[in-house]
């Protein structure tokens, strides 16, 4: 790929001021400076997103979906390392254009060169089309498309139309991994002419009892009738069918009894098999891919371990009914084995969270009730937590179960520490916000 | 020992079609709010399985928002029968609280922001429209006044002072109301369509809102008329319910309306 002189220039002076920004951002000790820096290089070169991208070798990988993003990112990103190349990434979760220009600047000299073998790009399910108007990328993951942040941008439906209509017209050999057991991704994949690659599980026993209550998708996206479902394994993710037109879930491309995954949960599993899949089209060796499964350390506040005053942390971030959901399923299976009695919740309502916060009485929080132990609650919406638990509970006080409110988030964390004993550990259950906030008071760092 | 007088049932119109938005609370609410007090509560969902008997059998309906593909399921589901058994439930003043989409469903018509118009019951005299796939969504907190004067006075006395509301919207679609009664008048937010300042509508003993939150929970004294007034129809007498710890629900509310800069 070849620039124009005036390109260049342009570029190199958008990546020079940038570069200024974020040394600035981070000598001030403002934050980590990870989405302004973008901001003002793409004021300065409108074009910098589709320059910066034409440069990576090998091809840029999108990464879109409700849940799951980071993970499968930072997974995906540590098997191609491993394997020996140069990846640009935008890490920290800033997944608007702003966020991918700073991450792409990083990797790029003050000559608007730009040094990766790989980049990938975790992307707001919002912005996507956006960003496919603006780059060419190699490879797209669809992890699932969930209800969240409803009020900034409207529903799951208009969503995926939004995506088939930005998809279709790209090159024919880019590659759609895409969720088969997410009946909409399903459907997506089918309506595409590309090569498309599903994963998903195979796993009968992994059945939840019922189905849950937090589903988006039963209807057949393609006649509208209601889907049969063989059971579901997490929210509207399942084996399906539809009776009425026939419709039914891609064919895998992976086995998922075949691969172990990482961390915990059912989450984590399409996280994993989504990566392994966008690994193997890149043809990286299946040890490499196998080790770093074995190897891998969570991305921050996604089911992250920490060590706090002696007693051990685990944050789950949650940030919408079926993330929360999946959440009280892992710790309920912990709190099982007595390994765990203390749970934290803190509920922000700010931009990064959605301002809504409405799906909490989406989530299964009887479930969390049940068990008992101590419920601390904390956030800017402390209240609207703290009555969701009290609906929680069939007698109007629960035995066994006690529920702590805190509006200070610094005095809640001290409490929950305080009640969770060495040989247990502490589960922190934080929207986006709240997560950076928990993290900066658990690690004293923070993060813009 | 429970005797007929303690049964209430609610009837939850299309759980699984019609339940964005966590409105499902409206129904965890008011379930609660009686099994508290003693009664015996069944939620009885209204679907594609239920009769037209079935729905004469609810003492209270509840309805929430959908997408709009969802909506059309329920429209052409909600015909013959059993549109004429609801029907006759509002007239005949069964309580009810309907969110968002199901208001539309009770109004003349609405008209998405894709695809053909869905006709309404016609019940309420109301229209709603999509103004199209690009506009902007009424989003945000939403502080609104009961202005519907039996409801307005209901739920005056009960609380001793004016009935704020206190809920977020969310909607794409515009309501304008012809002659029905708006249930309040918009302090802080859109409404029904962000013009004329009327929120809802209010028709014999229904509810019609776009506030989700969800509405019930952080406004427990109309929880708490949906059941009085529920029960009363019931059984033909007055019927007053014992009062029950609010205190998370009154903080809840005080933080927001502090937020907002409403002084109550
Ligand atoms: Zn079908």
């Amino acid at each position: 790929m070849t620039l124009t002189r005036l390109d260049r220039l342009r570029l190199g002076l958008a990546v020079a001021t940038s570069k200024t920004v974020t040394s600035l951002i981070r000598l001030l000790g403002l934050g980590a400076g990870s989405v302004f820096p973008g901001e003002i290089a793409g004021r300065i070169q409108p074009r910098v997103l589709p320059l910066l991208t034409r440069q990576v070798k090998y091809g840029v990988i999108i990464i879109a979906g409700t849940n799951g993003k980071t993970t499968t990112s930072l997974l995906l990103r540590t098997m191609l390392e491993r394997q020996g190349w140069r990846v640009a990434h935008n890490a920290t979760g800033a997944n608007l254009i702003n966020g991918l220009m700073t991450a792409l600047l990083e990797n790029t000299s003050l000559t608007g060169k730009l040094n990766a073998d790989y980049a990938i790009l975790e992307v707001d399910e919002n912005i996507l089309p956006l960003l496919l108007q603006q780059i060419k990328p190699r490879s797209i993951l669809c992890l699932n498309l969930f209800r969240d942040q409803l009020d900034r941008y409207g529903e799951v439906d208009i969503i995926s139309q939004r995506w088939l209509k930005a998809i279709a017209p790209l090159a024919p050999e880019t590659v759609v991994i895409a969720n088969a057991d997410d009946p909409t991704l399903s459907h997506l994949g089918q309506k595409l002419s590309q090569q498309v690659l599903y994963f998903g599980l195979s796993e009968p026993e992994q059945y939840l009892d019922e189905m849950p209550h937090a589903v988006d998708s039963i209807y057949c996206p393609s006649c509208g009738h209601a889907l049969e479902y063989q059971g579901f394994y997490l929210s509207h993710l399942g084996d399906f069918h539809c009776p009425s037109c026939g419709f039914k879930k891609g064919q895998l491309a992976i086995d998922s009894r075949e691969w172990p995954q990482i961390l915990i949960g059912i989450y984590n599993k399409y996280n994993t098999l989504a990566a392994v899949l966008a690994a193997q089209e890149v043809g990286i060796a299946q040890e490499t891919i196998l080790d770093t499964i074995k190897n891998f350390q969570a991305a921050f506040g996604r089911a992250e371990e920490l060590k706090v005053a002696g007693k051990q942390v685990r944050i789950l971030l949650s940030k919408n009914p079926v993330g929360m959901n999946e959440t009280i399923r892992a710790v309920n299976q912990i709190k099982a084995t007595g390994k765990a009695s203390t749970t934290l919740i803190v509920l922000n309502d700010r931009t990064p969270d959605g301002t809504d916060v409405s799906w909490i009485w989406d989530v299964d929080t009887e479930k969390l009730v049940a068990l008992g132990g101590n419920l601390i609650v904390s956030g800017d919406r402390v209240y609207d937590m703290a009555l969701r638990l009290k609906y929680s509970q069939t007698n109007l006080s629960e035995p066994g179960l006690k529920l702590i409110v805190k509006e200070d988030l610094r005095e809640a964390i001290a409490t929950a520490l305080e009640l969770t004993s060495p040989d247990e550990t502490l589960h922190i259950v934080p929207t986006y916000s709240a997560m950076l906030e928990v993290r900066g008071l658990l690690t004293g760092r923070k993060i813009l | 020992m429970t005797t007929d007088k303690d049964q209430l049932i609610i009837g939850w119109l299309y759980p699984n079609l019609m339940s964005t938005y966590g409105d499902r609370g409206n129904t965890i609410c008011l379930r609660q709010r009686a099994q508290w007090r003693g009664y015996n509560v069944t939620v009885m969902p209204l679907d594609q399985q239920t009769s037209a008997a079935d729905i004469h059998k609810v003492d209270i309906i509840v309805g929430g928002g959908a997408q709009d593909r969802q909506q059309e399921i329920v429209m052409r589901d909600l015909s013959g029968a059993k549109a004429q058994a609801l029907r006759e439930k509002i007239e005949a003043g069964t309580p009810g609280v309907f969110t968002c989409g199901s208001p539309q469903l009770l109004g003349h018509y609405y008209e998405p922001a894709i695809g053909q118009r869905i006709e309404g019951l016609g019940l309420l005299d109301f229209v709603s429209k999509h103004p199209g796939i690009d506009a902007r969504r009424c989003i945000g907190n939403v502080v609104f006044e009961v202005t519907a004067s039996r409801l307005g006075q209901d739920l005056s006395k009960m609380l001793g002072t004016a009935p704020l509301v206190i809920g977020f919207e969310n909607h794409g679609g515009r309501t304008y109301l012809g002659k029905v009664e708006a249930l309040g008048r918009v302090i802080k937010g859109f409404g029904n369509n962000g013009e004329d300042g009327t929120e809802g509508a209010f028709y014999k003993n229904a509810i019609a809102t776009y506030s989700h939150g969800p509405l019930l929970p952080k406004n427990p004294f109309i929880a708490d008329w949906l059941i009085q007034t529920a029960l009363a129809e019931k059984y033909q007498t007055p019927i007053s319910l014992s009062p029950l710890d609010d205190a998370l629900a009154t903080q809840a509310r005080v933080a927001m309306f502090k937020r907002l800069g409403i002084v109550t």
